[in-house]
């Protein structure tokens, strides 16, 4: 039976001195050892699919190699343009909109919410709507703003507020903010909680030398706080855009899409095109065009929003 | 007890680690490859892919009898609808194993059966017709279709049955028949009682609007019945003809002013709902509707004030139901093939079947439908059976009828919506639905 222990400490005799190369060398082939299986897997589950991807993207149904006729047919169908447009417009309401609400949570529970225990509730609140399955969040949600007997026109119309049924799901604009809003209800808590978390990284000496300098609330924020957060809004940044890209559930479940292809996101197209059409080459190559694109968004935003702290 | 350094724990753990990724690589590789061996021995259970809902409830209540007759258990692994099929295509893509017996919808079968993904039910197995269910059960479930237009790749192909249908689902009418003497026998009549009844918060009609599947099931049986279709018998795309720029006019102009708010929204369960809590006159349904709210104890306030006929007549002269059969089918990657399709005979035999619609099943048997005790239970039998006998429609046979849904049920619902006339958006989808059959080697 083996039994884990300490190694021993070196013997009095005087060892070769093992430098450079060898000591070095021996040190990296356990690392290298060490990070094999996390290589391994994802290889299996990352490069593969990537690898087979890039292949079905340059084939055809039977296998044969078309070039890059799946790329043209991908980027002619007018259909990509409408869920471009789509995604778009869904990205410029929901990204800044839960970035100035987690924001603003953040900074008012940082500043006025002083018990521990108050804040552990306010962030078991925010913790809530990140772990519904988002199935679950759009079958409420259409509960809320179904036709007839959505909950949202009841509310309005026993408050006098409304006399004719409103059109959550069926007008092209009101359907856009609907399905947002449910993105922006299950999401802002995310960003509360990172800025909040970065909120609590700022020095107090720092805050407090500003206090004394007479620093308001917004000049504190904008010369102080503002620069230990920029890291985490280029974090929030990349995971939210990555999230509006993978957005499915709700929107099928809300709309289906529609009316029309109001509501057809990206993600909603490229589903319907590799399962619907059973397009599999066009399916592919948007997955790359998609990929590379978002890579090169990527770069451009780390270029001009850089990520360590001036 | 062997000592070992902190070194030689870490390295040897690496080394264990390595060799289960690479052990777990081999083995999905081979899963991949599927070099698993058959058996022909009595398998002890038979696992079906089934889809969640109303379809496979009666088929997991008579699975048990069928364990206790043949001591063979049946296993229902679940799927909504949308995963089952997307389960399917991928399953049978691997050419795997996983299942010995699938629940599909009629509309998926050209897309099998051009997969060559199932095992033929009267070569191998000995299916055949039997006359107390109706012909076009079979037919629906043969491919290449024995009738109608088929497939160019699938043109000389002598046909085969590959499906059983287990729920004979035909799409009907219903309206409310405790406020009208007569029930409607043409769309002028819907439309007329649509009229006389509509008021606030009572809608005279309720469209089936929702996007892509919702609005093409609701709309097809209207698109028949005017004359109008989607393909003619040489694949040449009609969408645009007169007759169905007429049909879907009157669907979403001229009824739709006396149909639900949201209509562009509204799937089944919304119309379900209306319906049950007494709130619209008539629509459109189908069975698994009726069963599972319009007529369902606890649910429904519209219990017994329901009356159920085959889908009214429009211009052409005919009422054209839709098909939306459930079948069972046997997987090519099946190892227990033989013992599947014992298990389908046993299921359709007419006194198994008895017990199967005692549990909530759909029956295909004529002499069932027209069973006057069942009847009771079901008010919708005689309906069906007359939608059966008419016979119904089809979804056109084609491997590309997802594709092509997808584009008519958006254009439908696009006009619903009044985003187009229906007249641009049929002609749109008219336009994508030629390029799309044309990439896939179809006449258009």
């Amino acid at each position: 039976m083996s039994r884990l222990v300490a190694e021993p400490p070196t013997p009095t005799a005087p060892q070769p001195v093992r430098v450079g190369r060898r000591r070095r060398s021996r040190q990296e082939r356990l690392a290298y050892l060490i990070l094999l299986p996390a290589l391994g897997t994802v290889f299996v589950i990352v490069t593969i699919p990537f690898i087979l991807v890039l292949m079905q993207s340059i084939s055809a149904d039977d296998g044969t190699l078309v070039g890059l006729r799946n790329f043209s047919r991908a980027l002619g169908n007018p259909l990509l343009y409408d869920a471009l447009r789509a995604t778009g417009v869904y990205t410029l309401i929901v990204l800044p909109t839960e970035i100035l609400l987690g924001l603003t949570f953040a900074l008012l529970v940082h500043r006025t919410v002083r018990r521990s225990g108050v804040r552990a509730a306010v962030y078991v609140l925010a913790i809530v709507p990140l772990v519904v399955p988002p199935v679950a969040i759009g079958v409420v949600a259409r509960l809320i703003y179904a036709p007839s007997y959505g909950v949202l026109n009841v509310i309005l119309e026993r408050l006098g507020l409304l006399h004719q049924e409103i059109n959550w799901l069926g007008n092209p604009t009101l359907a856009m903010l609907s399905v947002a809003s449910v993105d922006v209800w299950q999401w802002t808590p995310f960003v509360y909680l990172v800025l909040f978390s970065g909120l609590q990284t700022v020095p107090r000496e720092s805050v407090e030398a500003a206090q004394l300098d007479g620093a308001t609330w917004w000049t504190q924020f904008l010369y102080i706080e503002f620069s230990y957060l920029r890291p985490l809004f280029l974090l929030i940044l990349f995971f939210r855009l990555a999230d509006v890209l993978r957005v499915f559930d709700h929107i099928f479940i809300l709309t289906g899409g529609g009316p029309g292809t109001t509501t057809q996101l990206l993600s909603l197209y490229m589903y319907r095109i590799e399962f619907k059409f059973f397009d599999s080459g066009q399916a592919a190559a948007l997955a790359v065009i998609v990929l590379v694109s978002i890579s090169i968004l990527y770069a451009l935003i780390t270029r001009v929003l850089p990520l360590e702290r001036e | 007890m062997q000592r070992i350094s902190r070194r030689e724990f870490v390295k040897r753990t690496a080394v264990t680690g390595a060799m289960l990724t690479s052990v777990t690589s081999i083995q999905a590789f081979l899963a991949a490859c599927n070099t698993s061996t058959s058996t022909s021995s009595k398998p002890s259970k038979l696992t079906i892919a089934a889809v969640q809902g109303a379809e496979d409830g009666p088929l997991k209540k008579v699975a048990p009898m069928y364990q206790s007759q043949s001591g063979i258990t049946i296993e229902v692994v679940e799927f909504p609808y949308d995963q089952l099929f997307e389960k399917l295509v991928t399953t049978f893509q691997a050419n795997g194993s996983s299942y010995d017996l699938c629940m599909m919808d009629d509309p998926w079968m050209p897309k099998f059966g051009t997969m060559g993904a199932l095992q033929p039910l009267d070569t191998n197995f000995g299916f055949t017709r039997d006359a107390d269910i109706p012909s076009i059960v079979y037919d629906v479930g043969t491919w290449p279709p024995p009738n109608g237009p088929v497939p160019p790749t699938e043109q000389g192909k002598s046909p085969h049955l590959y499906g059983i249908t287990i729920v004979g689902n035909v799409e009907m009418f219903m309206y409310r028949k405790d406020l009208s003497s007569s029930p409607p026998t043409t769309w002028d009549d819907v439309l007329a009682n649509a009229k006389k009844f509509n008021k606030s918060g009572f809608s005279g009609y309720v469209i089936r609007g929702k996007a892509t599947n919702p609005a093409s099931s609701d709309s097809l049986p209207i698109l028949w019945s005017f004359g109008g279709d989607i393909f003619d018998a040489n694949w040449k795309v009609m969408l645009d003809s007169t007759a169905s720029i007429d049909a879907i006019t009157f669907l979403t102009q001229t009824l739709k002013k006396y149909a639900e708010p949201g209509a562009e929204n509204t799937d089944a369960a919304d119309r379900d709902r209306l319906i049950a809590i007494g709130h619209a006159f008539q629509s459109t349904t189908w069975p698994a509707e009726v069963t599972g709210v319009v007529e369902a104890q606890g649910v429904s306030q519209v219990i017994g004030k329901m009356g159920y006929i085959p889908i009214p007549q429009g211009p052409s002269g005919k009422g054209i139901g839709m098909m939306g059969n459930w079948l069972l089918g046997i997987p090519k990657g099946s190892h227990n093939g033989s013992y599947a399709a014992a298990f389908i005979k046993w299921l359709i035999q007419a006194d198994n079947m008895k017990t199967y619609v005692q549990n909530g099943g759909i029956p295909t048997r004529t002499s069932l439908l027209n069973d006057p005790t069942l009847g009771q239970a079901n008010p919708y039998f005689p309906a069906l059976a007359k939608s059966l006998a008419a016979p119904p429609n089809w979804r056109p046979r084609t491997d590309q009828w997802n594709a092509v849904e997808t584009i008519y049920g958006t254009a439908v619902n696009q006009a619903v919506a009044g985003l187009k006339s229906p007249k641009d958006a049929l002609t749109a989808a008219a336009s994508q639905i030629r390029t799309t059959m044309k990439q896939a080697g179809y006449p258009s």
